[in-house]
């Protein structure tokens, strides 16, 4: 009930400027008995429709940052497992445990470069949101956070798509290049971030099997 | 006869004529702080000040509600970023980086001799190699984008923790990194003004500035829609309370001088009488003006409004000569029968408001002043002047039309004797039970801010995390330099509570200037350039770096050694400020406050300063200190109170020379104050110390009553005059004090309510427990 909710509440916000409060009422009623989107031609709109419809996944990933303060990459391996809506979770076992817990708008990791535990808001880290947020609203399908941060574009089909992201505001182009998804069906396969001082990274998942 | 006729219109004309003058060169002042107590040891004092002053008056907390989360943030960032061009603003803060980004590049420069984590062993080969290899795995992580910039000139990451220091923990919610309350109806932001709170005339300006600037981001935006703008903070408040006062104080004093002169306008059917009757009253007013303008150098504006309200008894001086002046008898054989009574009434109103010259309130010092002056004044017009200006022959309309009346009234409220007995014995009792409870413990319930605007700052505060100051710890020291290195020793304490979560923050002087004896401490902590050349390759080593990465580090690291020590002049606007709220100077020596965030247990907190030697430091509970304040001034209002009624009694006594004339007086006078009273305590009310005030001016202004209908009471002649000008009068009177009590300001409210319900209750109260011959007449006897 609550994932459908949202679903129509994202719905809603593609084009609120054009809806007056009256218009807002009927595009609600609208999104109630508009057809299935299974029988829309495969888009950007089933894609996130698809993805939506997951409700927990997790994965092997192993990530390869090149930077150029560095001489040669850093590559880490672990486990991504990902709750509807917004619970996200990347266990790093190599080279060192670490785990990064997103729920939220709270960023917490432990077994980090510090002692204790650390935990910031996202709000605050508006360059890390944007990463993470990228990333999320991907695997949780939900168009409306992703198009706060980026623009869209889609590549493809249903068994082989690539989903381009490029932000929106300057003060985040400063620091993100681009982010590319690649997927098929509702997985993802592949996330690459090229950020905008040259540092790259990718990040090639294999999905367990539900 | 004609010199005496003269000589006291004469001085009157020159009375008016020094009033004016003093009047004219007299500055009038608006603010409420002279309605709210003053604290009185000095040094409490000036830590109020400071707090009152300092950065926390200077907040403006605005918050943007009523369109889409979208909409609000482009408005909440049209309006920073329009504000932040504005002079009157020390500081905009929405969320935005950008708010902070001189005091972000203040802090990177200064970085090595503002970080506590600053120690030679820092700085050693296995240090530096500690420290490359945290950066390595921060690196690896998900927030390499946090330490990318910096890491090139501060591998030992000084500025990270800097900054979560510097700028608070606890940070609002956000969303597309605009401020927002949690449930992201309401964009928050958060202002300084450069102004402080309490300057009343520069923070409207500043308001004025943030509606303009508001407006115009709203017309700028499609969606904007309805949206709306919310404000709060003492500079808010103080230009709200100055507006609600100013419109309060004159609205209803020209209401009930309109009320007034209507109802003596049919009372005397002449206007020539009406202005006559109003001379008094205007003499007084002005000379109470021109005497506040004298003794205090300035007069407030609840002065001007409220105190023409008090000194409306003198109304009645005209009421008694004008009604009680029998067609064909002269004003002066009236005047020199009701002379004695007057002079009396007069006298117990003297001694009443005396009692209030005492209070430590500046307000009601002023209003007392006022009162006497103006009292004394209106009495003499009365005596000498007016009755020179009336015509030979006058007469005020036949009051036997509503004096028939109230006489048939009067006479059956003796059968009322009993059950009102009985009902101000049972109220009496009633008051007795009703002790302990009995004073409003909160000095925030004598302010004029009302419920609604208090809650809306406690919710857009608690939404910003804005500062609430109740714990403080104070210390005093001889220099500067002294009490930054007792506020060291005291952050090092507290350090160490709050890793034992006993206190969840704090701020401190230190934080932002640390001591010469600390910054020399860290600037020979750090190596020589090349010996930290040296060190810093050992500790690379096998470590990924590019070479050369750290350059900026190391050169950075040999400014810091040679740089000037940092001074207060050298901080940026934003930090200044705050430091000058933490760190002042006073009486010759300088003062520290170290804020206290999030405490649980305040007697171990106490304690755990107390425990430190060498530093005069104390725990401040501000809460406690208010509330302490507001016992010593309920204390000393009951003593004024108790000490007026004592002195009316006693002028009762020596003029009256009877005691069954002054219980006459007295008894119906107690009854008014104890009903009065349990009216406002009933079902659970407690009284405020404007309140005591009213119950006070109750024995003050309803004497009068009581005399004048005791005086009744011993002559059958006057009667029907003497009823109809002493209803009249009083209906005066509980006009002028009953307008006030619709007012929203506390003062105005508590008094006007108080003394409109007591001096009604007086008359009522003398025609019941009247010993009057007429009450055994027959009926048919006139």
């Amino acid at each position: 009930m609550a994932s459908l909710s949202r679903r129509r509440f994202g719905g809603r916000a593609d084009c609120p400027r054009l809806a007056g409060a009256l218009g807002a009422g009927f595009l609600i009623v609208a999104a109630d008995v508009a057809p299935a989107p299974e029988a829309a031609p495969w888009g950007l709109e089933r894609l996130m429709h698809g993805l939506h419809q997951v409700k927990a996944a997790s994965g092997q990933f192993v990530e390869r940052k090149t930077l150029h303060m560095l001489s040669e990459p850093l590559v880490a391996s672990g486990t991504l497992i990902y709750v509807a809506p917004d619970q996200v979770q990347k266990i790093t076992v190599l080279p060192k445990r670490e785990r990064l817990a997103l729920s939220g708008d709270r960023l917490t990791i432990d077994g980090g470069p510090e002692d204790r535990p650390r935990s910031l808001s996202l709000a605050d880290y508006p360059e890390i949101g944007a990463f993470v947020e990228g990333i999320r609203a991907t695997l949780a399908g939900d168009q409306a956070a992703l198009e706060r941060f980026y623009t869209l574009q889609l590549e493809g089909n249903a068994e082989d798509w690539r989903l381009l992201l490029r932000p929106k505001a300057s003060a985040l182009k400063d620091i993100v290049g681009w982010i590319r998804i690649a997927g098929s069906g509702n997985r993802i396969r592949l996330v690459e971030t090229q950020e905008s001082d040259g540092d790259r990274s990718e990040m090639s998942v294999v999905e367990d099997i539900q | 006869m004609t010199v005496g006729r003269y000589v006291p219109a004469g001085l009157w004309v020159i009375g008016v004529v020094v009033s004016l003058l003093a009047i004219a060169r007299t500055e009038l002042r608006t603010d409420m702080t002279a309605f709210l107590p003053r604290s009185p040891s000095a040094g409490q004092q000036a830590l109020v000040d400071q707090l009152r002053n300092g950065v926390v008056s200077r907040l403006i907390l605005l918050g943007i509600e009523g369109a889409s989360p979208d909409a609000l943030a482009a408005l909440s960032r049209t309006l920073a970023a329009r504000l932040r061009g504005r002079p009157e603003f020390a500081a905009v803060d929405n969320g935005e980086e950008a708010a902070s980004a001189a005091e972000r590049d203040w802090v990177w420069r200064n970085r090595y001799l503002l970080s506590p984590a600053v120690r030679p062993e820092r700085f050693t080969a296995a240090g530096l190699q500690a420290a490359l290899a945290a950066d390595l795995r921060l690196l690896g992580s998900d927030l390499a984008v946090l330490v990318k910039r910096s890491l090139p000139g501060d591998p030992t990451g000084e500025v990270l923790a800097l900054v979560d220091r510097l700028t608070g923990t606890a940070r609002p919610h956000a969303r597309d990194g605009v401020w927002f309350s949690g449930d992201e109806r309401r964009a928050l932001l958060m202002l300084e003004t450069r102004a402080e709170g309490f300057d009343i005339d520069a923070q409207q300006q500043a308001l004025a500035r943030i509606g303009e600037d508001f407006d115009a981001a709203r017309r700028g935006l499609l969606e904007a829609g309805e949206a709306r703008l919310l404000e709060t903070g003492p500079g808010v408040f103080a230009v709200g309370t100055r507006a609600v006062m100013e419109r309060d104080a004159t609205r209803f004093s020209l209401l009930a001088t309109a009320m007034v002169a209507g109802l003596l306008l049919f009372a005397y059917r002449s206007p020539r009488l009406l202005l006559l009757g109003l001379l008094p009253v205007m003499s007084g007013a002005l000379a109470g003006i021109a005497a506040v303008a004298l003794g205090f150098g300035f007069v407030h504006g609840i002065t001007l409004g409220f105190g023409v309200t008090l000194i409306g008894e003198s109304v009645d001086y005209a009421v008694y000569l004008f009604t009680q002046t029998a067609p064909g008898s002269s004003p002066e054989s009236t005047l020199a029968r009701i002379w004695p009574t007057l002079r009396l009434g007069v006298l117990t109103s003297v001694a009443g408001f005396g009692a209030m010259l005492f209070s430590s309130f500046a307000g009601f010092a002023q209003l007392g002043l006022f009162s006497i002056a103006g009292l004394v004044v209106a009495v003499a017009v009365t005596r000498w002047v007016l009755p020179a200006a009336l015509p030979r022959q006058f007469a005020v309309v036949d009051s036997a039309l509503f004096a028939r009346p109230l006489l048939a009234v009067i006479r059956r409220a003796g059968r009322l004797r009993l059950p009102v007995a009985l009902l101000t014995l049972g109220a009496g009792a009633l008051l007795c039970v009703h002790r302990g409870g009995f004073w409003q413990q909160d000095l925030a319930s004598l302010s004029p801010i009302p419920p609604a605007a208090q809650r809306l700052d406690q919710e857009l505060r608690r939404g910003i995390g804005a500062p609430d100051v109740r714990y403080l710890i104070v210390l005093a020291a001889p220099g500067e330099q002294q009490a930054l290195a007792a506020s060291e020793r005291i952050s090092r304490a507290l350090d160490a509570l709050v890793s034992q979560g006993v206190l969840a923050g704090f701020d401190a002087p230190d934080r932002y200037l640390p001591s010469d004896g600390v910054q020399r401490a860290r600037q020979q902590a750090l190596p020589e350039p090349d010996e930290l050349r040296a060190r810093l390759a050992q500790a690379s080593a096998g470590l990924p770096f590019r070479p050369d990465l750290f350059a900026p580090f190391l050169a950075d690291v040999a400014a810091a050694r040679q740089a000037p020590l940092l001074t207060r002049a050298a901080l940026p606007a934003g930090l200044s400020l705050k430091l000058e709220s933490l760190l002042f100077r006073q009486d010759g020596g300088w003062m520290a406050a170290l804020p206290l965030r999030g405490i649980d247990d305040p007697a171990r907190v106490a304690a755990g300063i107390a425990a430190l030697d060498g530093t005069a430091a104390s725990f401040v509970d501000l809460k406690a200190e208010s509330d302490r304040l507001l016992q010593t001034y309920q204390h000393q209002a009951v003593v004024l109170t108790l000490v007026g009624s004592v002195v009316v009694l006693l002028l009762l006594s020596v003029s009256l020379r009877s005691w069954r004339r002054v219980l006459a007086v007295a008894a119906p006078l107690a009854a008014a104050v104890i009903l009065t009273a349990a009216l406002l305590t009933a079902g659970g009310r407690v009284l405020s110390i404007f309140n005591l005030v009213g119950l006070m001016l109750i024995v003050a202004v309803g004497s009068n009553y009581c005399l004048f209908f005791e005086r009744l009471s011993r002559e059958d002649a006057h009667g029907e005059r003497s009823v109809a000008s002493l209803a009249l009068a009083n209906l005066c009177t509980v006009i002028g004090f009953g307008l006030l009590s619709f007012s929203g300001i506390p003062v105005l409210h508590d008094i006007g309510m108080t003394v409109a319900a007591g001096t009604l209750a007086c008359l009522f109260l003398s025609a019941v427990f009247s010993t009057w011959r007429l009450a055994g007449r027959s009926p048919a006897a006139p």
